[in-house]
């Protein structure tokens, strides 16, 4: 690879117009619409667990009791011992899914969850496509997030 | 912005949701307040949240610095919110306008995909490795650990400020003078379409392991201070690696979505992150991220750095006062 070579690819040339559109890579595409799609519908979630928080009266912590604790300036062990005894350390929401707070951190995971997925649909499409080097990238990307999920 | 609107149904079906939840939420809240918040206060601050998440991630995903390094000072410096609490929170804010603009950025080739998991990688691991520390800290440190905090990240505010200031506009399409062994071996040489300027640009990251090793870096200072990491991890890309602007900036919005996945879980897990604060700002950032993308593909690559700089440097202050008071006691009238 010689300079000159990479100065005349990074210049444009006057020859260039709409008709040189470069193809956009289809593993990129697939990682993306994966994503893109269950963070809308974890959005979709969370709203409406935070309809349920604030408009009933079922939720695993009081609201109320939340968001004075948090203006005060309580910090996290403080907040959670005086709502339920203890902090938590787990998936504490998985058990209250049909709670408010329950639903709104669930959607909140389920968006931060879809990067393993859309790793996963990505890594396949780069093995396909014969860039096996970053194929396994992609996979040592997702088993290393999957680890911080469940450790 | 109607024509938007048309294109992307799934953000109208978003926003008018929104609205709509949140005057359900106004009509037949169960919130009765306490001594601390009333009832309307707690509606307030909730649509607030949501209002500045909103402007703030429109104007990260154009700057490509993921939002938490507009949201985290901004807590820390100007209110008594529990340091973890903002952290995590911040993590969030960095985290899912970056998610939400991958698709955009994806479908129009602004991102790099062999670029983003060859990045990912030492940033996941940084900001896994930045997560675990500051719990550790906040645990075994109290408020010492909460004033040292504020100071190190008044530090580094200033550092990217400058770093901004210094970058200036002839970076928006680097050429570097010389491709070193690693970057040819590798050969992530790309291109896409500026639509800009209506032409393709033609480009190969160079100084790729000096990259990596700022990556990890990057990560730990996401994931500690809650940041995310974008505010960095456009520089390296661009300054350091020789990627244009506008790939950096997509590619780093999609960096920062993998990185923050990883620093978040143990946030979630330890309960610092709380869902009914940080449900506004996430909501915020998914609508103002799919805004952002559509922005950022047509306005030249340069237009939100002086308001990011200025942002950066009134909260710089701020924070540095408030960690000098907090660890010497000193009392500093600023802001």
């Amino acid at each position: 690879m010689t300079i000159e070579s990479l100065e005349h690819d990074i210049h444009e040339t006057k020859d260039e117009g709409h008709h040189d559109r470069p193809v956009v890579p289809l593993a990129g595409v697939v990682y993306g619409d994966i994503i893109y799609w269950i963070t809308i519908l974890a959005t979709i979630v969370v709203i409406i667990g935070s309809i349920v928080t604030f408009v009933t009266t079922n939720n695993y912590i009081d609201p109320n009791y939340l968001l004075s604790a948090i203006w005060e300036g309580k910090n996290v062990e403080e907040i959670w011992v005086g709502a339920v005894g203890a902090q938590p350390d787990g998936h504490w929401y998985l058990p209250h899914l049909t709670t408010g707070n329950g639903i709104t951190a669930g959607g909140i995971a389920l968006g931060v969850f879809s990067v393993i997925p859309g790793i996963i649909g990505a890594a396949y499409l780069l093995f396909k496509e014969g860039e096996r080097l970053f194929g396994v990238l992609a996979v040592l990307s997702a088993i290393i997030t999957s680890v911080a999920v469940v450790y | 912005m109607t024509d938007l609107l048309k294109r992307v149904p799934e953000l109208t079906f978003l926003i008018v949701l929104t609205i709509i939840a949140y005057a359900i939420m106004a009509m037949f809240s169960q919130i009765s307040g306490t001594e601390v918040l009333s009832a309307w206060s707690a509606w307030g601050i909730i649509v607030a949240s949501f209002l500045l998440s909103l402007f703030i991630a429109v104007i990260a995903v154009l700057g490509g610095v993921g939002g938490g390094v507009i949201f985290t000072p901004i807590m820390l410096g100007f209110t008594s919110v529990d340091t973890l609490l903002v952290r995590s929170t911040g993590l969030v804010v960095a985290m899912f306008s970056g998610l939400v603009s991958s698709g955009p950025f994806m479908r129009k080739g602004l991102a790099d995909v062999r670029l983003v998991f060859y990045c990912a990688i030492p940033i996941i691991i940084g900001a896994m490795a930045g997560s675990q520390v500051a719990i550790g800290m906040a645990e075994n440190m109290g408020e010492t650990g909460d004033a040292i905090v504020r100071l190190l990240l008044g530090c580094v505010l200033v550092f990217i400020a400058v770093m901004f200031i210094l970058g200036g506009s002839k970076t928006e399409y680097p050429q570097p003078k010389k491709i070193d062994k690693v970057s040819e071996m590798l050969n992530i040489k790309s291109r896409y379409w500026e639509e800009s300027l209506n032409k393709t640009v033609h480009y190969q990251p160079n100084k790729i392991f000096l990259g990596g090793i700022l990556f990890f870096v990057v990560g730990f200072t996401g994931g500690f201070f809650g940041l995310g990491g974008g505010w960095a991890v456009v520089p390296v890309l661009n300054l350091v690696m020789s990627v244009p602007l506008k790939v950096s900036a997509a590619s780093s919005g999609v960096l920062l979505a993998i990185g923050n996945a990883a620093a978040i879980w143990p946030y979630i897990v330890k309960g610092a992150l709380i869902a009914v604060i940080a449900a506004p700002w996430m909501i915020g950032q998914v609508i103002g991220g799919i805004l952002g993308a559509h922005i950022l593909a047509k306005i030249k690559a340069g237009f939100v750095r002086n308001i990011l700089i200025v942002l950066l440097i009134l909260t710089s202050i701020k924070l540095l006062s408030r960690g000098i008071e907090g660890l010497f006691g000193i009392d500093i009238p600023v802001l």
